[in-house]
C-alpha cells in the first residue's frame, strides 16, 4: 500500500439533494434544486456560473467533512467542457447588433473560473489548477492529486463537475445534467486514523501500470457497482467521481470505475484498514 | 530501456530542505507566428522579427495579431474526424520537417514503455474557433454543420486523442486550462508525476489558436493594442493575442538539452481579472520555483517576463522582479515577437528558456523604448550572446493564477 492516499472528505451538489449526505441518503430535497454557493462572497456570487457554483457547493461540503485549512489546501478542478454554457451566452452577445461582449463574463469565461473564485473567497495563495479529458476528467484530475499527495506530500480537494451542455452543440438525448463531486486526498502519515485508502488508479497500462488492474475490471473481482442515477445524470462525465465519493461514503470496499464506459477505463482501489 | 543515458534527474536540497528533482529536457517544438518550426522561430528572435499583423479575422475594431502564417499539414487519414486548427497545429510541432523533436521523441520511445508516457496540454481555446463557426452555422441555418463533432472537434480530449496517437503515449493524459497559464503548469504536473513514479516522462506544451471570442473578450476589457505590444514601454497601450504551440519532452533520464529545475505555483486570491497590484502572488512563484531547485536568486541570469503589454501587468510584475530578483538581471518580453499566444504562452515561453540555456543568447525586448519610469527593471532590448546558467519563465492568468518556471543548462 505504500501508494496508497488517505480519504479526508468528501462532497457533492447533485440537484435536489442536500449535499453530498443526501444523496447518498436518497432523500430528495426540494430547498436544495440550486446550489447556494454561500462558500463565495455575494458580490462574485452574483456574477458566478451555474457551474462554478455548483463547485463552490462540493467544495465546500468537503471542507467540512476534513480538517483541512481552507487557506491552505491545494485544489484541482476537472470540468470536461467547463464553461460552454457561458461561451454560448458571449457568442450571442457576440453577433447581437451591439457587438460587444460582457467584460466581466468574458473574465468568468475561462476553464479556470471556480478555481479563481474559490481561492479568492478561501484567501488561498497555494496551488489551484483546472483541467479536463473528456469523460477521463475524474481519472485524471485524481491523477492531478495523487502527484500533489504522492510527489509533494500534502493535501488537496479534487472537485469535478459538469453543468448540462450547451443543447444546441450536442445531439438529442447525448446531454446530461449537471452534477458536481469532490473527494480530500492526503498522505497517510497526515490523516485520522482508519481513514479509508485509495489506491491502484490505473487501467491496463495506465497510471501506475506497475500494479495495473484492469484485468479485473467488469469481472466480478471486487467491483463496487455504482448507484442507479437517472440517465442524464449518469451520462455527465463526471459521474465517476460521484460514484466513488458514493461508496466512500457507503463504506465500501473494492474496486470503482471513474467513467461508465464512455472513456479508457480507469479504476480507483478502496479499502479500510484493519489496523488502527 | 536504453544503457547510455546523458544524465537522470539531479536533487538539490533548498535553502528550507525541501528536496526537488530537476529532470532533463531532452527535446522541444515551436509552431507560431514567427515560424514554423524551432530553425525559423530562432532566426526571427535572433534577427528582432516579429510576427504581428493583420488579423485574418475579420473584426469590428482595430488590432494586429500575431497569426501562424504557414500552412498547416493534414492529418493522418485515421484522425482526419478530429481535423482542427488546434489539432494541425499539433501536427505540425510533431511532425512537420524543420522541427528538432523528432528524433528526441524516438529516443524517449525507444526508452519508457507507453503507458508511462504522460501527455500534459494547456489551452485556453482548445476548438473553440470551430464552435464559433458551428453555432454561426446554427443561428443562421438552425441546424449544426453536419461534420461538426462537440467531441471531436471542440474538447480537451480531441487534442489528446491526436496527440496521443501521434506520439505512441498510452500514459495519463489531460489538459490543464488555466488560461494564460495553461501550457507552463504542466511542465510542474510533469515533475510531480516523475517524483511520484507515476510516470517517466511527458510531451508536455500547449497549443491555442485565434478566435472571434477572445479577441472581442480582450476587446472588452480595454486590453488589446490596436498597434503592435509595447511591452514595458511608458507608451504601450495593450496587448495583441497570438496564436501556435510548443511541446517539451521532459523525462527521467535522457540526453538533456537543458533541465527542468522548478515550477513555482501561486494564487493572488486578489481579484478574477486583475492582477495584485504590487506582484504579490507573482513574486510566490518565482519565490517558489527558485526554492524548489535551490536556487539563489543572484543565480538567476535572464526572465522571460509575461509581459503583455497592459498598463497594469508591466508594472506589478516589474515590481515582483524588482522586488525579488533586483534591477540588473536582463528581462524581456517575447510576446513582443509572438503576440500574447494566452493558453500556448508558457510552453512557448519555456522553449524560449531552453534556448537561452542552449544556445547562449537571449533576444531583445521589441519597442520598449522608451521603458516606463515607473518600471526599475533591466529590459533588454538588444540580443544579448552569452551564458545563462538558470533563467526564469513567468505566466500570470485569469483567476490570479501564477506560475513561473526555471530552467537551468544541462548537467
Amino acid at each position: 500500500m505504500s501508494r496508497a492516499v488517505a480519504v479526508v472528505g468528501s462532497g457533492a451538489f447533485v440537484p435536489g439533494y442536500a449535499g453530498l449526505a443526501g444523496w447518498v441518503a436518497g432523500v430528495p430535497s426540494p430547498d436544495h434544486e440550486k446550489a447556494k454557493a454561500e462558500l463565495v462572497p455575494t458580490r462574485q456570487r452574483r456574477r458566478a456560473s451555474l457551474l462554478s457554483k455548483a463547485f463552490a457547493e462540493a467544495f465546500a461540503e468537503t471542507l467540512e467533512t476534513s480538517t483541512l485549512e481552507p487557506s491552505e489546501v491545494a485544489s484541482v478542478f476537472g470540468s470536461a467542457l467547463g464553461e460552454a454554457a457561458t461561451m454560448i451566452s458571449l457568442l450571442d452577445q457576440m453577433w447581437s447588433e451591439t457587438a460587444m461582449l460582457s467584460p466581466m463574463k468574458f473574465a468568468t469565461s475561462v476553464h479556470n473560473a471556480a478555481s479563481g473564485l474559490i481561492s479568492i473567497a478561501t484567501e488561498n495563495r497555494g496551488f489551484t489548477t483546472s483541467l479536463g479529458a473528456d469523460f477521463d476528467t475524474p481519472a485524471m484530475s485524481l491523477a492531478e492529486g495523487l502527484g500533489l499527495v504522492l510527489g509533494e506530500n500534502r493535501p488537496v480537494i479534487v472537485c469535478c463537475g459538469d453543468e448540462a451542455p450547451p443543447a444546441e452543440l450536442v445531439p438529442e438525448g447525448k446531454g446530461w445534467s449537471l452534477l458536481t463531486a469532490a473527494i480530500a486526498l492526503a498522505p497517510v502519515d497526515q490523516a485520522p486514523a482508519g481513514s479509508t485508502l485509495l489506491s491502484g488508479l490505473t487501467i491496463l497500462g495506465g497510471v501506475g501500470s506497475a500494479n495495473s488492474e484492469n484485468s479485473e475490471r467488469g469481472a466480478s473481482a471486487g467491483e463496487i457497482k455504482p448507484r442507479d442515477a437517472d440517465s442524464a445524470l449518469g451520462r455527465n462525465p463526471n459521474v465517476g467521481l460521484l460514484d466513488l465519493v458514493t461508496a466512500i461514503r457507503d463504506g465500501a470496499e473494492g474496486l470503482v470505475a471513474l467513467d461508465r464506459g464512455e472513456g479508457r477505463g480507469y479504476t480507483v482501489r478502496l479499502e479500510t484498514p484493519r489496523h488502527g | 530501456m536504453t544503457s547510455s543515458l546523458g544524465s537522470t534527474g539531479s536533487t538539490c536540497l533548498t535553502a528550507g530542505g525541501a528536496v526537488r528533482t530537476a529532470y532533463p529536457i531532452t527535446g522541444y517544438a515551436l509552431c507560431n507566428s514567427i515560424g514554423m518550426d524551432v530553425a525559423e522561430v530562432r532566426a526571427s528572435l535572433r534577427a528582432g522579427k516579429s510576427g504581428l499583423g493583420p488579423s485574418p479575422i475579420e473584426l469590428p475594431f482595430e488590432t494586429v495579431v500575431g497569426a501562424v502564417r504557414g500552412p498547416l499539414p493534414e492529418l493522418p487519414e485515421a484522425l482526419a474526424p478530429w481535423t482542427t486548427r488546434t489539432t494541425q497545429i499539433a501536427q505540425q510541432l510533431l511532425e512537420g520537417k524543420g522541427q528538432e523533436i523528432a528524433a528526441a521523441l524516438d529516443r524517449l520511445r525507444g526508452r519508457w514503455r507507453p503507458e508511462r508516457i504522460a501527455v500534459l496540454l494547456g489551452t485556453s481555446t482548445a476548438g473553440a474557433d470551430v464552435t464559433e463557426q458551428a453555432y454561426r452555422h446554427f443561428l443562421h441555418e438552425g441546424t449544426l454543420p453536419a461534420d461538426y463533432d462537440l467531441f471531436k472537434q471542440h474538447t480537451y480530449g480531441a487534442v489528446l486523442h491526436v496527440v496521443r496517437a501521434l506520439t505512441g503515449s498510452e500514459g495519463p493524459s489531460w489538459v490543464v486550462s488555466t488560461a494564460c497559464t495553461s501550457s507552463a503548469k504542466p511542465l510542474a504536473t510533469a515533475q510531480r508525476l516523475i517524483d511520484a513514479d507515476l510516470i517517466d516522462a511527458a510531451v508536455v506544451g500547449g497549443i491555442d489558436t485565434l478566435c472571434s471570442m477572445t479577441l472581442h473578450g480582450f476587446k472588452s476589457l480595454d486590453a488589446l493594442s490596436a498597434e503592435p505590444a509595447r511591452p514595458f514601454s511608458e507608451d504601450r497601450r495593450g496587448l495583441n493575442i497570438g496564436e501556435g504551440g510548443a511541446l517539451l519532452l521532459v523525462e527521467r533520464e535522457g540526453e538533456p538539452i537543458a533541465m527542468l529545475e522548478g515550477v513555482g505555483e501561486s494564487s493572488d486570491a486578489y481579484h478574477i481579472a486583475a492582477p495584485h497590484p504590487e506582484g504579490l502572488g507573482a513574486q510566490l512563484s518565482m519565490q517558489r520555483a527558485l526554492d524548489q531547485a535551490g536556487c539563489d536568486v543572484k543565480s538567476v541570469s535572464h526572465v522571460n517576463a509575461h509581459g503583455t503589454g497592459t498598463r497594469l501587468n508591466d508594472v506589478a510584475e516589474a515590481a515582483a522582479i524588482e522586488s525579488l530578483l533586483g534591477c540588473e538581471v536582463p528581462v524581456v518580453s517575447t510576446k513582443s515577437y509572438t503576440g500574447h499566444m494566452l493558453g500556448a504562452a508558457g510552453g512557448t515561453e519555456a522553449a524560449f528558456l531552453v534556448m537561452a540555456v542552449s544556445e547562449g543568447w537571449i533576444p531583445g525586448s521589441l519597442r520598449a523604448d522608451p521603458v516606463d519610469e515607473k518600471i526599475h527593471i533591466r529590459v533588454a532590448q538588444e540580443r544579448i550572446e552569452g551564458r545563462f546558467d538558470h533563467v526564469l519563465s513567468n505566466s500570470f492568468a485569469f483567476g490570479g493564477n501564477n506560475v513561473s518556471v526555471l530552467v537551468g543548462a544541462p548537467r
